[in-house]
């Protein structure tokens, strides 16, 4: 059996979004450390950890949906029907 | 630094009322009930730290607190969830915190006249989930609904995100038991009747005691509105490319009619330029997308699908583009986040530095919006160019007004500080620049706060000219009901009344 490993868990190589983003995972935009250069400390962040965060956070919406009312009307469904 | 009033004899008989338990005279219980997340000068945190907390559980040991306090003259200061942004639960004069957050009991679900009744400490997240069950909901919806309690709402007078159709605490309140500054327990609504909501009995003392920062006493139980759960959600956010035509679009809506939309929000340009750096959702945006028009609607599925589509439509005719359900609903869904998760700004050389939020905010009318929001830009952008731990993160504009879109708004200007690096100059920097965007709201015909009030150092120098007579009225009413000064001392400049 294989166990973790850190190194499967490295994220890919940034690519640059804009003059003060970066994105490495899918649908994830990071500051360009660069900018984080003199006055914040930064570490290493496994991929696995970032897409733990994502997750949460989308549940956390779908979760406040449910919290306010029993459905949501969809804007694009709406639009599609309109034309 | 301490006052000398709360001396070990004082401390057993706080224990005698609220049980050994409950009095709490440590250090760090103390001094993380000294400050809110408002920008704080943290170089002087020493001199906003209590003498001793009490959390009691029963409206009678609140009373009996407050009757010692009077006995030994000692300050007391009620704390519900700290998040107020205008100071009000910082303990200005040390002496006794009385944090409710032990009283956080639901006492009576009223399904017949619509009303549940609670304790102050009582988050309204965890209310409503627990009414969910019964298909009502208290939507009571600040951006801090999963972290500020109904005490604070109404010691704030809150505003809500979704108040255009539910109104707002003042009017989602019915009737609350209030210890009043010398300790006595009433019973403050429209008439005598608890559950009433309309009565031409007496005076109104609902208002007089809401929104006074705790200075006119502690709020012990409150009976507040049920309202049928929404049976669905709607929000739409659109972008315009100028901020002239989003402020249009915002008057359009105004005037739609449609009963069900709960809340309007304007981004102007620099909250795009904001949010493009650092948030994920307007990251990806094209640089034709300047200001964004955000809407909401709840209620029964047959009016809001109707109301989406007539929405819709003005969106479009106003010269707006849809932005796309995954922003729309997701944006919608963050609304209680976004402000307390950047906790990064930058310096103008791009840098990033740990900076906290704050928001200045204040009542104007729709008409005024645009040239508040110049105004208010440059006094911030003067404040930058004198210190560089200030960051201008735009300004949001919100319905004001209950039960309808239109008339005023919310308006408030957000400012990332780096509170590590305060220091004398510019906290009085920051002070002064609070004073000037007050007196831009005056200027303008509007209120200094719409939702946080107004007792914090800058703004609160100009609270008697806004207020104008009513400002003298205000002084005899604390003077009469604390002749001692009891309840937390030192805000809204309240010693006056007993010179
Ligand atoms: C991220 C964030 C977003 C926010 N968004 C909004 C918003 O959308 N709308 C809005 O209105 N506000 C907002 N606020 C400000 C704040 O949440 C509100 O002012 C809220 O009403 C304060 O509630 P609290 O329980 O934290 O009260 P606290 O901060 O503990 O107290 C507020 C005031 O009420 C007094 N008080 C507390 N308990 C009682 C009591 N039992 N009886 C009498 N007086 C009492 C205190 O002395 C103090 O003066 C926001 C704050 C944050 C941090």
């Amino acid at each position: 059996m294989i166990g973790f490993r850190l190194s499967a868990e490295r994220p890919p190589d940034p690519r640059r979004i804009n003059d003060v983003v970066v994105q490495r995972l899918d649908h994830v935009y990071e500051v360009d450390p660069e900018l984080m250069r003199d006055h914040i400390q930064q570490h290493d962040f496994p991929a696995w950890d970032t897409r733990r965060i994502v997750d949460s956070r989308w549940e956390h919406l779908a979760w406040m949906h449910a919290h306010w009312a029993d459905s949501v009307v969809s804007g694009e469904e709406l639009i599609s029907t309109e034309e | 630094m301490t006052s000398t009033l709360v001396t070990d004899p004082v401390i057993d008989e706080l224990v005698a009322i609220c049980g050994p338990d409950n009095v709490f005279a440590d250090r760090s219980s103390r001094v993380n009930r000294a400050r809110v997340p408002a920008p704080f000068p943290v170089h002087r945190w020493a001199e906003h730290v209590p003498d001793v907390v009490v959390l009691p559980t029963t409206a009678e040991q609140v009373s009996e607190v407050v009757k010692l306090a009077n006995r030994h003259r000692i300050p007391v200061v009620p704390r519900a969830g700290g998040t107020g942004l205008t100071d009000g639960a910082v303990p200005l004069r040390h002496g006794i915190v009385v944090d409710v957050k032990l009283m956080n009991k639901i006492l009576e679900i009223d399904l017949d006249d619509r009303t549940v009744t609670v304790q102050p400490g009582i988050n309204m997240l965890k209310l409503n989930e627990e009414l969910q069950q019964y298909g009502v909901i208290y939507p009571d919806d600040p951006a801090s609904y999963p972290c500020s309690l109904v005490g604070g709402r109404i010691g704030t007078s809150g505003w809500s995100l979704i108040g255009g159709r539910y109104g707002h605490t003042r009017d989602l309140v019915i009737s609350f038991q209030i210890v009043l500054p010398t300790g006595e327990l009433i019973w403050v609504g429209d008439g005598g009747g608890r559950k009433v909501r309309k009565s031409s009995t007496g005076y109104q003392l609902k208002h007089l005691f809401m929104g006074h920062q705790g200075t006119l006493g502690i709020v012990t139980e409150a009976v507040l509105e049920l309202v049928p759960r929404p049976e669905a959600e709607f929000a739409a956010f659109f972008s315009y490319p100028d901020y002239e035509t989003a402020w249009r679009s915002t008057g359009a809506l105004a005037k739609s009619g449609l009963a069900t939309l709960a809340g309007v929000v304007l981004f102007d340009e620099w909250k795009l330029d904001y949010l493009r750096r650092d948030d994920e959702a307007y990251i990806p945006q094209p640089d034709d997308v300047r200001c964004v028009v955000a809407t909401a609607m709840y209620g029964t599925t047959d009016e809001v699908r109707p109301g989406a589509k007539r929405l819709m439509r003005i969106g479009k005719d106003t010269g707006g583009a849809y932005l796309g359900d995954e922003i729309s609903q997701g944006d919608w869904a963050s609304r209680h986040d976004r402000y307390a998760t950047p906790l990064h700004g930058r310096l103008r050389d791009g840098q990033v530095v740990p900076m906290s939020w704050h928001c200045e905010d204040a009542s104007i009318n729709w008409s005024q919006l645009p040239q508040v929001r110049r105004e208010w830009h440059e006094i911030v952008a003067r404040l930058g160019d004198n210190f560089r731990i200030f960051d201008d993160w735009g300004m949001f504009a919100y319905t004001n007004a209950a039960f309808k879109p239109w008339g005023d708004y919310l308006t408030e200007i957000d400012v990332g500080i780096w509170e590590q690096e305060l220091d004398d100059a510019a906290w009085d920097a920051w002070v002064t620049a609070k004073r000037d965007i007050a007196a831009v709201a005056i200027a303008h015909g509007g209120s200094i706060s719409a939702c946080h009030g107004a007792c914090r150092a800058g703004e609160v120098d100009l609270v008697p000219e806004e207020l104008g007579g009513g400002w003298d009225v205000m002084k005899k009413v604390k003077r009469v009901l604390d002749p001692l000064n009891i309840m937390n001392p030192g805000k809204y400049l309240l010693d006056e009344a007993y010179e």
